[in-house]
């Protein structure tokens, strides 16, 4: 589009369009998991017995996500701080930091992964199911879910980092710094609900 | 030709009544909203009115019509959902008194009846469970029905249209309604949430007999299960 | 505008197009070809419920699964794949930006992508129909336990269970959402950033407000139908048991999750039908809009209480007695907003020097329509008179009422009223008439006495009511018939309208005549006929209001709204 008109067209407020429909897609993200969380939620308060299911898992873990999520989520933003200085090399070491901190996440993730695998409580748990135990089993069932989901965001997070430094390394695109970030804060943010549902509250 | 089919339970004509009492609300809203649209298309036609009047509506002196229109609507909803509220809570909460116990199962792709037994109380060993196509609930006439209605599959619907009763039959949880019949006769119970190949299939019958004949349905019923029990 | 002159290939200038115009043409062209479908399925089990067991013309004969797939598919259809697709991206992509007064999109790129995501979401629903087992059929509702876990065509094999049809569905409609999530986006920051000089939010047209109000009502009530719909994929595939009350799970909670979404969802259709209303009628009265304000603050009060209401549709499914009388009085506030907007269109009316134009005779039509559609939804609106009317036809016949209206006549209005500036060409008046006629009379034909039907207790999703006394008997049957027979007149009807379309376009081009035919004074008349890639040879500025008709005091009956001159904003108090 011609560029020379482009001031002709801009409404009073100036917030740029990219952030301004991160914002949006961020807030129909977070009713995604809203509702996750709320069904969850209601059928914890229906059965006490799943607290006995949530000491299986491991709160060192969970801990340990959390302080590299939050880590992460600062060299994020010395990322941004230093793409809005324009400074392409420092800007791509801090997010390749953070692209490692979501690699550290993932496999602390799969390691836990494994662990309740091999204690029987898998998606379905059919070990629980012989001892007859249907209800404890759907706690499993929303651990994998609303953990797998967010890996998953965790994953693309990651994946949308690697282009944008492969982007910004061509000296275009700086200001998608900021977006990554925004996002990367959003599965931050969401982990800090999940963590004290899923591993805390015991 | 009837609007509804013949009423026969002791709640169905406050329901009925209702629908009549919201049609004429209902007639009163459509006959002046008709005016109102049509009203204009027949006076203010460009052959009638060359130019048209600058009203924005954007004055009170403009918008309180719409404003009275809109209060006149919420105050007969209101109205409605008054005269309703009891009719409401009578149907979905228990009678004070509860005459004979039933349960009705559904099933894909039948409703299946349990009778109580001698002693009158479901769950004990003395229930007769009768499990049929077209076997028809037996109840007696004038009497406070209250059943458990369960499903063993999937969500299936319980409808008694005659009684104006409706109700889900949902898996997992024992939902408990009630109906009292004041006319002898056989009455259609239709499955009304879409359950597989046979839903259009699915239906028994509520056979709501005189207290004797009832009598002799259960002493007969419950005499025989009980040969039944004896001889294993 | 440099675009303009430049030369694109066929595939980017019509397949592969960033252009809005572009774009929001596939959608409604989309929408036709799945309306075609959607329609063909309700030819075929409307010929089945008037003579059950007889072989179809066109189709042969219906089993009962095919009967349930069928109705399923229709519902699902003509919701996501005609309803949405038209009024939702296709006014909004034709409309927003050229109304607004830009060249496009904020993000055209997505705006692509949204388009060939939705595409792709068609061609798997309808690849549903030719798995084995068949086509979704649990009802568009898709109630778990039946929906999950094997009632349907669950296979213990993990792919067989992927391709099934209730899987397939689930798919179809997770990415239709993905399309429409992303349209919606774009949509909003267009509208929040892209707006010509002078574009203040309260000189927007009623139609770009509710395009937007309707997609953010879409994109905060879809959240959780997405999570739950992910539930119900991984029950069908992995037979996991999230809805399986054996194993802890609970059925109501789809109930929830669905309706959250589900009843919001018709809003998310009556909101852009409503802004074509809002678009026609001050231009064919010749008179300003009644109560411009007013009707904005409604629609965003609607909005709100639009996910405050969705448990009216479980009132009979064991939910607790006490919320439902708060859900029915959530039920009775949200009638008012929209009272209150269908009589001011009303009121635009009064005093007004109305000339009876095809788009007003569908934009008049919708209205008396709706009247009755939103008129019977007071009867189910009270909790206690829809213990017996749940699932009847008295409930199908309602929603039709609204529906079809909604999606049909809002979409027909537009196509007649924009169809000349899209594309530089007329319609023919004549044919568009007829057209309307057949439509109002045999859409009426097919419904009116189905309400009858539903008093009497005729209850929904059945292919055959010879096992029901109370409905097999006269002159219910007859009843069925008549409503067939007129449904089949409905779909022949609208080939007067693909008459008219083709015949329309296979015309040359004439920019002068269809710049602007209607005289109206919202911004897209101001661009060429059709407008190029990028709309505006210079962007407009913006002095006023969309609905400047007959100014005291001037000589021309419609004051533009990029026409520099006096605002007319000084003498408002509401």
């Amino acid at each position: 589009m011609s560029t020379k008109q482009q001031h002709l067209t801009l409404s009073e407020n100036k917030i740029p369009e990219g952030r301004l429909g991160l914002w949006i897609l961020i807030a129909g993200e977070l009713v995604i998991f809203g509702g996750l969380i709320m069904s969850y939620l209601l059928h914890r308060l229906r059965y006490p017995q799943w607290s006995e299911m949530a000491a299986h898992t491991s709160t060192f873990i969970g801990a340990l996500n959390t302080v590299v999520l939050l880590c992460s989520s600062y060299t994020v933003v010395r990322a941004h701080e230093a793409a809005q200085k324009l400074d392409v090399a420092k800007a791509t070491r801090w997010m390749t930091c953070t692209v490692l901190g979501g690699l550290i996440f993932l496999i602390d993730k799969s390691v836990e992964y494994t662990h309740e695998i091999q204690e029987g409580f898998t998606f379905t748990s059919p070990s629980l199911q012989h001892s007859g135990d249907y209800v404890n089993s759907l706690f499993w069932s929303y651990y994998y879910i609303m953990t797998g989901l967010h890996s998953l965001h965790v994953i693309a997070g990651m994946v949308v980092m690697i282009i944008i430094m492969v982007q910004i390394k061509k000296g275009k695109n700086l200001h998608r710094v900021e977006l990554a970030g925004m996002y990367w804060h959003m599965v931050d943010l969401i982990w800090i609900f999940l963590f004290p549902l899923l591993y805390i509250a015991k | 030709m009837q609007i509804f089919p013949e009423n026969v339970s002791t709640y169905g004509q406050k329901i009925d009544d209702l629908f009549w009492l919201t049609l004429v609300f209902v007639m009163i809203a459509f006959v002046v909203s008709l005016f109102v649209l049509l009203y204009p298309l027949i006076k203010n036609r460009q052959s009638n009115s060359p130019k048209a009047q600058y009203v924005t509506g954007n004055k009170m002196k403009n918008f309180k019509w719409v404003l009275i229109a809109l209060i006149a609507l919420l105050g007969s909803d209101f109205v409605i959902l008054y005269v309703e509220h009891d009719t409401w809570t009578e149907i979905e909460s228990l009678p004070a008194k509860a005459d004979v116990h039933v349960g009705i199962t559904a099933r894909q792709w039948n409703f299946i009846f349990t009778y109580p037994g001698p002693d009158g109380i479901l769950g004990t060993a003395d229930d007769v469970v009768i499990d049929e196509m077209n076997s028809s609930l037996h109840v007696p006439i004038n009497k406070n029905v209250v059943f458990e209605l369960r499903s063993q599959d999937v969500i299936h619907g319980f409808f008694l249209a005659n009684t104006r009763l409706k109700q889900d039959a949902v898996p997992g949880r024992t939902i408990i309604r009630w109906f009292n019949i004041t006319k002898e006769g056989k009455y259609d119970i239709s499955c009304t949430q879409i359950c597989g190949i046979l839903h259009s299939k699915m239906r028994n019958f509520v056979l709501a007999e005189s207290d004797d004949k009832y009598k002799h349905f259960t002493d007969s019923l419950y005499s025989a299960n009980s040969h039944k029990t004896a001889s294993n | 505008m440099e675009m303009s002159t430049h030369q694109q290939s066929f595939w980017n200038k019509y397949i592969f197009s960033t252009d809005h115009k572009v774009i929001g043409m596939q959608y409604s062209i989309m929408g036709i070809i799945m309306a075609g479908v959607g329609g063909f399925l309700a030819y075929i089990f409307r010929y089945n419920l008037a003579y059950p067991g007889q072989s179809i013309p066109l189709f042969g004969h219906l089993a009962p699964l095919q009967y349930n797939a069928f109705v399923t598919c229709h519902g699902m259809i003509m919701v996501f794949w005609v309803g949405m697709p038209i009024l939702l991206s296709g006014l909004g992509n034709l409309l927003i930006p050229i109304m607004i007064g830009t060249d496009d999109m904020a993000f055209p790129t997505v705006n692509m992508l949204s388009f060939w995501i939705f595409f792709v979401s068609a061609l798997v629903l309808l690849t549903s129909f030719f798995v084995p087992g068949g086509a979704f059929g649990g009802g568009w509702t898709m109630y778990p336990p039946f929906s999950a876990g094997g009632y349907l065509n669950r296979n213990p094999d993990f792919f067989k269970a992927l391709f099934s049809g209730t899987s397939l569905m689930i798919l179809a409609v997770a990415l239709e959402f993905v399309a429409m999530l992303m349209g919606g986006i774009n949509f909003v920051v267009t509208t929040i950033n892209k707006r010509a000089k002078g574009m203040t939010a309260f000189r927007m047209p009623i139609v770009v407000w509710f395009l937007n109000i309707a997609s953010l009502i879409f994109m905060f009530s879809v959240g959780p139908l997405v999570a739950g719909a992910f539930m119900l994929l991984l029950d069908n595939v992995v037979g996991t048991g999230f809805y399986d009350p054996n194993r802890g799970g609970d059925p109501i909670l789809w109930e929830h999750l669905f309706w959250f979404f589900g009843h919001p969802e018709v809003y998310v259709l009556l909101l852009p039908a409503l802004g074509v209303l809002a678009e026609i009628l001050p231009v064919f009265a010749r008179k300003p809009l009644f109560a411009y304000k007013p009707i904005i603050y409604l629609a965003l009060v609607s909005a709100v209480l639009s996910v405050l209401v969705w448990a009216h549709h479980q009132f009979v499914s064991g939910i607790d007695p006490r919320m439902a009388t708060f859900f029915s009085i959530g039920t009775i506030l949200i009638s008012i907003p929209f009272a209150g907007i269908f009589l001011s269109f009303m009121a635009t009316l009064w005093g007004g020097s109305i000339r009876m134009t095809v788009p007003m005779m569908w934009a008049i039509g919708f209205i008396a329509l709706f009247l009755i559609g939103g008129l019977t939804g007071l009867f189910l609106g009270s909790n206690t008179f829809d213990i017996y009317a749940h699932d009847t036809y008295f409930v199908v016949t309602h929603f039709h009422y609204t529906l079809f209206p909604d999606v049909f006549f809002g979409f027909f209005a537009a196509v007649y009223f924009w169809f000349p500036k899209f594309t530089g060409k007329t319609l023919n008046a004549a044919l568009g008439k007829l057209h309307f006629w057949c439509t109002f009379f045999f859409f009426n034909g097919t419904w009116f006495l189905l309400f009858f039907n539903g008093l009497h207790g005729q209850h929904r999703r059945i292919n055959d009511y010879s096992s029901f006394s109370l409905i097999n008997m006269e002159p219910y049957m007859t009843f069925e018939k008549i409503s067939t027979i007129c449904a089949i007149l409905l779909i022949l009807s609208q080939f007067i309208f693909l008459y008219n379309l083709f015949t329309s376009l296979a015309k040359t081009k004439n920019p002068e005549l269809t710049k602007n035919p209607w005289h109206s004074a919202t911004l897209e008349w101001t661009a060429d006929s059709p407008p190029p890639h990028g709309n505006f040879k210079v962007y407009p500025e913006v002095y006023r209001g969309p609905y400047e008709y007959s100014v005291p005091g001037e000589v021309d009956d419609c004051y533009a709204q990029n026409v520099p001159g006096p605002s007319f904003e000084n003498n408002e108090n509401l």
